[in-house]
């Protein structure tokens, strides 16, 4: 679905020619996309080299002559190992990439390039929901002089443009001359996707023209604005209604922005012919009974209730799922500090207005985002993403724009769908006791935290690989390419110690010793615990929390499971302690605070060591 | 390890004397149904549990007949136990179906079949450690002799048993139940039941109310189980003197609650005719000794068989199957398959060690909510560990005070993959924790970008903030008017009445989850009845309530009038896009360019986009005709040609761009002429063999019969397109 393609303009002697920078970009964007979007093709097609190369099992072509100086390095598939290691080659070994990117005499013909690329989506992607073209070059103004050439580019373009082909357009500039789109590529680059008229104008351009000089800056402002456009936007979900209040809808979109991203899982490889080859399994279903093979709409839903099953029809399970139409239906609106912090249960959705089916959604779309914001408030929302899914409760959040360093967008404004847990989700804390630190302690904590912020004073994902997926993936790439093993991992997620205690250490270790004084006198204040005691407190100023219930004040209240202190104290002396239940044990034993874990004779053993120290 | 919930056993005493088999007060249905909705509610929900240890009993008050323990004693008379104390299964549940009908009987002693229960009880759980319960429900309309009713209260006390006393029509100020002219037996034998549960802290309640309330959901109570314990790192202990490290536990905080999962199953072949098939399906039938279930056929499971392809050009199909035990584990890199020892099998894994390591702190300003990734978990200091208690205080009253959130890096267990969380200080009246949530790693973030809401930039550069996408003075004031008359803040009212928070998380409870429950329940005792609606307080949140539309009615006119918003009509957005659209950047005109090259033969390597270019520059009929039938010829070549499927993927692309362009062009007939004759062909085996698997592909890409309701010039009916898919 990708493409890039490179002008190889090289200048020579430059460390990182455009080219060579264009060809890294490549190399990047293809180690990350295996791991991104496993299943995503990509291709790398130079033009302008001296060299040409173009296969097609289409007889009917004529070869590598079809396509002057254009010399097809990857052909459009999910990327192979051998296709990796051709391009890391490429870019580790200098000698390599400089016997290819030799520039051609002669001006190559853009409109057999962009054809030539026509032909490689139409033969190896038809179907493709997202086709795109990515062209790097530093060439504003391949066909000056002809006028005819100009036009025939236009004119394959335009094809590319009805193929459903999205051409993205990565200019660097040359240290004597700024990129001039209007000359050429202005007739090449079209506003929208005919298969998505609702995309929006490509934004102000965000490659940085980059000085050739300065090979890194090149490579990395190329990197960082092609990263930008690596994934094709796919919606989660399209023209859903969402219902401001009784008969007032609008359109709008959802997207995935955050997903956990996950090793893909392992598969099974035969290894008996020349090549390993990957199995597909295929699963048949039989009945259990006569191991006949049955068809899907012979298949019951049931379920296991009372060591028997209970069976509806498809059409019934339908009815028990279906609370109504997709939709996101305001309820109303509550503050975002209404919103606990706990109410998590999975990653939020983003929406964005759509006008395809109501003319005006953008507007109203963005007064309530805008109301939202000024006032830091939520909608409550009912939401159905698609026929019979269950419905969740979820905050509609007003996201704002974010703009990173070079006024790039790094977040981009709209509303996004927070899952709210229902009642049914939320656990209920743990007992435990509550010793409040006193206020210097805290203070001293305070100082530390502040020394300790991270930079920018935010959390900024990008700061942070996922050292485990990228492990996952370097070991894949190492046994793949048969590359020798990398002693250590890189994980970026580590705190940075020495900084840590460089900034903070001083501070840190004064606030231990003043955790030492206080917990000292707090310790002579409520006397000292032994360790099994601290469980709950004994005092009495503080009833035990753990489990009991109210007890009118009547000691056996508890019922037959309960035990007066008396009688435990005999069963204790007379050594009889066995003779009682565990639940018994275990009820008293909650009433003085002991721990009830463990085998009965743990239990007695435990009462015993309580009379004893008495 | 699952927690072991209390014991429990309990016994329901059900009147079923023939009064209760009468309807009253307009009910439609008898007094005994009316008290089973309850009955069968409670009993199902206990099934449900699946739990050996949640038992229960029935006794039947007023029946026919007389078998109880103490049937040999004067006042026990017509009091049967039905199910003794045990476990119930479905069979169970079947004859508990039939034995609960009304009898012909009014005889029978409600205060002696309290005594049967509570014997049952005694002699059932002993002096073992039970929930014990017995739930008695009458219309009170039998005689009751008083008698030994200190004696009983006593034995309640003792053995410590929770009585539940529900009465058909009993009255209840409280809940506005009065029954008028009331049987002045049944009134005497009310107060008499009434001041007994009094006496043995027990409830008395009337049906009415029992029956409504049966909707709330029960909520699952779920022992907390750490999911990390260990320290709380800052800076390396290991390395630095000068680290902190607190000891800590983590729990969950929040778990979505999945409904049940249901399991496949098909009608058993007839278990009589095949000796094999019994066995098996022996303890999955629902018996169809008993009546009410003779609609239900034997089921038997599904299984499933799994079998290993590989591509193999040779082989017919292009694929093969290969034994399992040729394949070896491995992994895709790209295309690539990588396979790995069995010795290297954790070779992928990072190494790692628990830890909970924080990296540094942000302001809870710089945090947008909608990062959170995950469900959330609580942080406490070691229970057992008072210093470790005063340690974490000093950190979340810190972080509490300089309003901050700390990030830290979470291995749960060695060997775990790191995991990046938020923490957030929790401070309640007498609770401290912190709270956890998972943050994006930088592969979990996709940047997609959208333009702004509150400006709109042309390609030219130039800035507008007046465009038909940006809210208008008066658009905006409408809105915030309409936002603030819709608040939940203050909707709802507390138990006092006071205005409180409206759909709070507590008064909220997951549809799916207890309509699946509800659903399997009701039909395990209604198996040949339809399915009931959902409890309201279920869809309760689907809309917003009814006061409140009400209150902000008029604000939402005036939105409504100010946002002019159009729908778009189906048709419409099928039609052909705007001309400018088409343009590129610098509005070139290229149909010139092209118009000048005047294409009108369509060429099979650039098939798509020359066919809509040669309709674009045409308005007549002969020419789209020829178009569609240069079209038709590619596409019938590419399937003909194609070896295996190859060619299909383009075939589905022509014919897709083809339904769309002469759709819009309103011209549906060309088309469904067209795939019609396709359909045939490829069915016949006239292009190039047999390709069922082009047609399967038309199936699958939905490219069939443009009908009626995407067309209005189409003659063709929905039901005609469906009908096309079928392989007829």
């Amino acid at each position: 679905m990708l493409k890039a393609s490179s002008d190889s303009e090289s200048k020579p002697g430059e460390d990182d020619s455009p080219a060579a920078a264009a060809l890294k970009c490549a190399f990047s964007l293809m180690q990350q996309r295996i791991i991104s979007n496993p299943s995503d093709m990509m291709g790398i097609l130079l033009f302008g080299t001296e060299q040409s190369k173009f296969q097609t099992p289409d007889e009917r072509s004529k070869g590598g002559l079809a396509y002057p100086h254009c010399y097809l390095l990857a052909d459009l598939d999910v990327p192979s190992a051998e296709d990796v290691k051709r391009l890391k080659s490429l870019v580790e070994d200098e000698e390599e990439s400089k016997s290819l990117l030799v520039p051609s005499k002669e001006p190559v013909s853009m409109a057999n390039v962009l054809f030539c690329a026509n032909q490689i989506f139409t033969t190896k992607a038809p179907n493709f929901s997202s086709r795109r073209l990515f062209i790097v070059t530093d060439n504003d103004d391949p066909h000056t002089h002809d006028k005819a050439l100009k036009s025939a580019a236009a004119v394959r373009a335009k094809d590319l443009y009805d193929l459903g082909v999205i051409i993205e357009l990565f200019p660097i500039s040359k240290p004597d001359h700024d990129f001039d789109r209007s000359k050429f590529y202005d007739d090449i680059v079209y506003r929208s996707s005919p298969l998505d008229p609702e995309a929006p104008a490509p934004l102000a351009p965000t490659v940085k023209p980059s000085l050739a000089k300065d090979g890194i800056s090149l490579l990395h402002s190329l990197l960082s604005s092609i990263n930008s456009k690596a994934v094709a936007r796919r919606a989660l979900f399209a023209n859903l209604p969402l219902e401001l209040g009784p008969g007032f809808k609008i359109s709008v979109k959802g997207y995935i922005i955050f997903k956990r991203q996950v090793p893909a899982r392992s598969c099974y490889v035969w290894l008996q012919g020349e090549k390993a080859q990957i199995a597909k399994g295929v699963t048949t279903q039989m009945a259990d009974d006569t191991s006949r093979t049955i068809e899907k709409a012979e298949i019951k839903k049931a379920y296991k209730f009372g060591g028997d099953q209970v069976a509806f029809t498809p059409e019934e399970i339908k009815k028990v799922r279906n609370f109504g139409d997709p939709v996101i239906r305001i309820i109303g609106f509550k503050p975002l500090s209404s919103v606990p912090f706990w109410a998590s249960v999975k990653q939020s959705t983003f929406i964005y207005p759509s006008e395809e089916d109501f003319v005006g959604s953008t507007r109203v779309f963005a007064a309530l985002q805008q109301k939202l914001l000024r006032d830091e408030k939520v909608a409550i929302v009912w939401f159905i993403a698609r026929k019979n899914a269950a419905p969740v409760i979820s905050a509609l959040v007003p996201g704002p724009e974010q703009l990173g360093d070079i006024g790039e967008q790094v977040m981009p404004p709209g509303m996004w769908l927070v899952p709210l847990p229902y009642a049914d989700d939320v656990r209920s804390n743990p007992d435990t006791t509550l010793i409040q630190a006193p206020d210097s302690l805290v203070d001293m904590m305070r100082t530390v935290i502040q020394q300790l912020q991270l930079p920018k004073a935010r959390y900024d994902p990008q700061k942070y690989p996922n050292p485990a997926l990228q492990w996952h993936y370097r070991i894949l790439q190492v046994l793949a390419l048969d590359e020798d093993l990398p002693e250590k991992p890189e994980d970026k997620t580590i705190p940075k110690y020495r900084q840590i205690d460089k900034r903070a250490g001083g501070y840190v270790i004064d606030w231990g010793h003043e955790l030492e004084d206080q917990f000292r006198a707090w310790q002579k204040e409520n006397g000292p615990r032994t360790s099994s005691a601290k469980r709950s407190a004994p005092d009495e100023s503080a009833p035990p929390k753990k489990r009991t219930k109210p007890s009118d004040g009547v000691e056996s209240g508890d019922g037959p499971n309960s035990i007066n202190d008396n009688d435990i104290k005999q069963h204790y002396s007379k050594n009889s302690l066995n003779k009682l239940t565990v639940p018994i044990l275990k009820s008293w034993m909650e009433n003085k605070g002991l721990s009830t874990s463990g085998k009965k004779s743990d239990l007695v053993e435990r009462v015993e060591e309580y009379f004893e120290n008495k | 390890m699952l927690t072991m919930a209390d014991k429990e056993a309990t016994v329901y005493i059900v009147d079923v004397g023939a009064s209760m088999g009468e309807r009253h007060h307009g009910r439609s249905e008898t007094d005994l149904d009316w008290a089973l909705r309850y009955v069968w509610d409670k009993i199902t929900s206990t099934v449900a549990t699946g739990r050996k240890t949640a038992t229960l009993g029935v006794v039947g008050l007023r029946t026919d007949d007389t078998t109880n323990e103490l049937d040999s004693e004067e006042g026990y008379a017509h009091i049967s136990v039905i199910q003794p104390i045990s476990q119930i299964l479905m069979p169970d549940l079947r004859s508990l179906r039939s034995a609960l009908v009304p009898s012909s009987t009014n005889s029978g002693d409600a205060i002696s079949a309290l005594v049967i229960a509570i014997q049952m009880i005694s002699t059932y759980c002993k002096k073992l450690k039970y929930r014990r319960k017995i739930i008695l429900l009458t219309d009170a309309r039998g005689s009751m002799e008083t008698e030994d009713i200190d004696e009983i209260t006593k034995k309640i006390n003792e053995d410590n048993i929770e009585l539940v006393i529900l009465g058909v029509d009993f009255d209840d100020p409280e809940y506005g139940v009065k029954e008028e002219d009331k049987d002045p037996r049944k009134a005497q034998n009310e107060e008499t039941l009434k001041s007994l549960t009094e006496t043995c802290d027990g409830v008395f309640g009337t049906l009415q109310q029992a029956v409504d309330e049966l909707g709330i959901p029960r909520i699952k109570s779920v022992r907390p189980v750490p999911s990390y314990k260990g320290q709380l790192t800052l800076g390396d202990p290991e390395k630095y003197d000068s680290a902190m490290s607190i000891d800590v536990e983590r729990y969950p905080r929040t778990m979505v609650a999945k409904p049940p999962s249901a399991s496949q199953f098909v009608t058993a072949s007839n278990p009589a005719d095949g000796d094999a098939s019994i066995q098996s399906s022996a303890t999955m039938a629902g018996s169809s000794d008993l009546g009410p279930s003779a609609g239900q056929a034997a089921l038997t499971s599904v299984r499933n068989a799994r079998t290993y392809q590989i591509e193999d050009s040779e082989a017919p199909g292009g694929k093969r199957d290969v034994d399992r035990d040729d394949l070896a584990k491995g992994y895709e890199y790209g295309r690539t398959a990588v396979h790995i020892s069995e010795t290297d099998e954790n070779i992928t894994k990072l190494e790692t060690m628990a830890s909970f390591d924080i990296i540094g702190f942000v302001p809870k300003d710089k945090y947008e909510r909608y990062m959170h990734m995950s469900t959330t978990c609580i942080v406490i200091a070691q229970r057992t560990n008072d210093k470790a208690q005063m340690a974490l205080s000093s950190l979340i009253h810190a972080l509490w005070e300089l309003e901050s959130y700390a990030v830290a890096r979470l291995v749960t267990k060695d060997d775990k993959s790191p995991l990046i969380v938020l923490l957030a200080p929790s401070i309640e009246a007498d609770y401290e924790c912190l709270l956890d949530v998972q943050l994006p790693f930088a592969e979990d973030v996709r940047s997609y970008r959208f333009p702004p809401l509150d400006r709109v930039q042309t390609v030219s550069g130039k800035v507008l903030t007046e465009h038909r996408n940006i809210p208008t003075r008066e658009l905006q004031d409408a809105m915030d008017t309409y936002v603030d008359s819709m608040d939940l803040s203050t909707f709802g009212r507390d138990d006092e009445g006071n205005p409180a928070e409206f759909m709070p998380i507590e008064d909220t409870f997951s549809p799916v989850l207890h309509r699946i429950d509800q659903c399997v329940r009701w039909r395990a005792v209604h198996p040949a009845e339809p399915i009931p609606p959902p409890y309201e307080i279920l869809t309760r949140f689907s809309r917003p309530p009814d006061d409140l539309v009400e209150q902000a009615s008029d604000p939402l006119r005036d939105l409504i009038k100010i946002a002019d918003v159009k729908k778009v009509s189906p048709r419409q957005k099928g039609r052909k896009r705007a001309r400018d659209r088409t343009k590129p950047l610098s509005g070139l005109d290229v149909d010139e360019l092209l118009g000048r090259e005047k294409r009108t033969k369509i060429s099979p390597e650039n098939a798509v986009p020359e066919f809509k270019q040669m309709l674009e520059t045409t308005e007549d009929l002969g020419a789209i005709q020829d178009a569609s039938k240069q079209m038709s010829v590619i596409i019938e070549n590419l399937i003909r040609h194609s070896v295996g499927d190859s060619g299909y993927g383009r075939a589905i692309e022509a014919l897709n761009a083809m339904r769309e362009e002469l759709t819009a062009l309103e011209e549906p007939t060309l088309y469904n002429d067209f795939v019609r004759s396709l359909k045939n062909k490829l069915l016949k085996g006239d292009l190039g063999g047999d390709r069922r698997d082009m047609w399967w592909e038309i199936r699958r890409n939905r490219v069939g019969l443009v009908d009626k309701k995407l067309s209005s010039r189409s003659e063709v009916s929905e039901e005609e397109a469906a009908q096309f898919y079928t392989s007829r």
